[in-house]
């Protein structure tokens, strides 16, 4: 339990690291997919709503040091594991991997809408008018991030589902 | 108190929700406190310098491109660099040559060297300046420095010189303070170096006298310097003497080509009557 746990927070850390200087130059008008996001919905719905309330916390905790932000981002990630975990499939499930990947998708999209407009609403940094932004900033995010998600599952998340 | 607990067991994601929640709300309220402040500082620290370890990496990775580029353009401001220099010597060339030509009552041509073979005995130099320059087959070809040599083959645009250094090359000359007439030739080992012959030792010839050529030449006018005499060694009838070129044939780049108004019929007389002409049996006629 400890090893996951010690395994789960690097992985946080390394991801932070590379959504922050690396997928964020992947902007689209100001918009970026969130890895940090979908792994935190990962982590939900394996490990359940406990766990991935915490490790949104301490996501958003890391990647508020990295963006100087800290407060914002532990509570959108947190919000985000927290969201994500009413998708948990339990180790004894005998879901299908069709149930699996609908349950997985459902907790990303929730997660990054649920993050992304609560981000969106404390922190106006594209300076738009708020309805536009609002609308923007949200769809897009989501849209980007559920992008990457259902790349991500194809490749490899479905072997670990 | 049972149901209390019983709650927080039940609900525990919540609780943990509203801690972590909390805390974050803490954490943006008090965002200007020093506390919250020093560790965004610290954090600011060590993003820039993890984000400068990553620009150093991304930078040596990009080296390799960034030193091809740099070296383009340090060829590129090179060649600029060399052409500037070109231009720079040819002006002061042309301005000195010029000069050299409103000083002088002969008509002259100014050509550049654009090719030159140098070996041990024949050597070569090709001009710009051909038969539609006005250029004509054993015509002077001088610098200010002094004779260069005798154009020995002309084409529309071009002409081949025999320089003073070619083994057939000969010139007469005199020199200038008693008037001692002999023959230029070079022996084919020193390039700045060449030999005045038929001097008879009963000359009153000197060292550091500058020679020139006389009218006795069939395609240099009378005048021309060729160089100063540096060493002189009696010999049984004639002098040794060995003469340093004016002209230094290792940068030279442009010249001036003289043609000599030489009279049809002294030509024609050298030519019936050749032991009678003074320069024939003396200079080459290639």
């Amino acid at each position: 339990m400890l090893k996951n746990t010690i395994v789960v927070i690097l992985l946080i850390a390394v991801l932070c690291a590379v959504q922050h200087y690396s997928v964020s130059h992947l902007a689209v008008f100001g918009v970026y997919p969130d890895i940090v996001t979908i792994y935190i919905a990962l982590a939900a719905i394996r490990h359940g709503q406990k766990q991935g309330t915490s490790y949104g916390f301490i996501a958003g905790i890391a990647t508020g040091l990295l963006s100087g932000n800290i407060g914002l981002e532990a509570l959108t990630k947190t919000i985000e594991g927290f969201v994500a975990g009413y998708f948990h499939i339990p180790e004894d499930s005998h879901a299908s991997s069709r149930q699996k990947r609908q349950m997985y998708y459902k907790g990303v999209f929730l997660a990054s809408l649920f993050g992304r407009a609560l981000h969106t609403l404390m922190a106006n940094v594209l300076s738009l008018p708020v309805t536009l932004h609002v609308a923007f900033s949200i769809g897009v995010g989501t849209l980007l991030t559920m992008i990457v998600a259902v790349i991500a599952y194809q490749v490899f998340l479905k072997k670990i589902l | 108190m049972l149901k209390l607990i019983k709650f927080f067991g039940n609900n525990n994601a919540y609780l943990l929700l509203l801690l972590y929640c909390g805390i974050a709300w803490m954490l943006i309220r008090f965002e200007k406190s020093d506390p919250v402040n020093n560790l965004q500082a610290r954090s600011t620290e060590l993003r820039a310098a993890f984000s400068q370890s990553l620009s150093d990496l991304g930078h040596y990775f990009s080296l390799k491109e960034e030193n091809e580029k740099l070296a383009l353009q340090n060829s590129s401001l090179l060649g600029q660099i060399i052409h500037k220099n070109n231009m720079l010597r040819d002006s002061a060339d042309i301005k000195h040559l010029d000069e050299f030509v409103e000083n002088r009552p002969v008509r002259l041509i100014s050509a550049r060297v654009v090719d030159r073979r140098f070996d041990t005995r024949e050597n070569i130099l090709i001009i710009n300046a051909g038969r539609n320059q006005g250029i004509k087959k054993d015509m002077a070809v001088l610098t200010p420095d002094g004779l260069v040599g005798r154009v020995v083959l002309v084409s529309d645009n071009f002409a081949k010189v025999m320089p003073v250094i070619h083994s057939e090359f000969g010139v007469s000359v005199f020199s200038d303070s008693n008037n001692t007439h002999g023959v230029l030739r070079w022996n084919g080992k020193e390039e700045q170096t060449a030999q005045m012959h038929y001097v008879p030792v009963s000359s009153p010839i000197l060292t550091g006298e500058t020679v020139h050529t006389t009218d006795f030449s069939t395609f240099a006018f009378r005048g021309i310097t060729v160089g100063q005499i540096v060493e002189i060694t009696p010999n049984k009838q004639f002098y040794r003497i060995n003469v340093r070129l004016g002209v230094n044939f290792s940068t030279l780049s442009h010249v001036l080509v003289a043609e000599k108004t030489t009279d049809p019929e002294k030509v024609e007389i050298i030519k019936d009557n050749p032991a009678e002409g003074e320069n024939s049996p003396q200079e080459s006629n290639p």
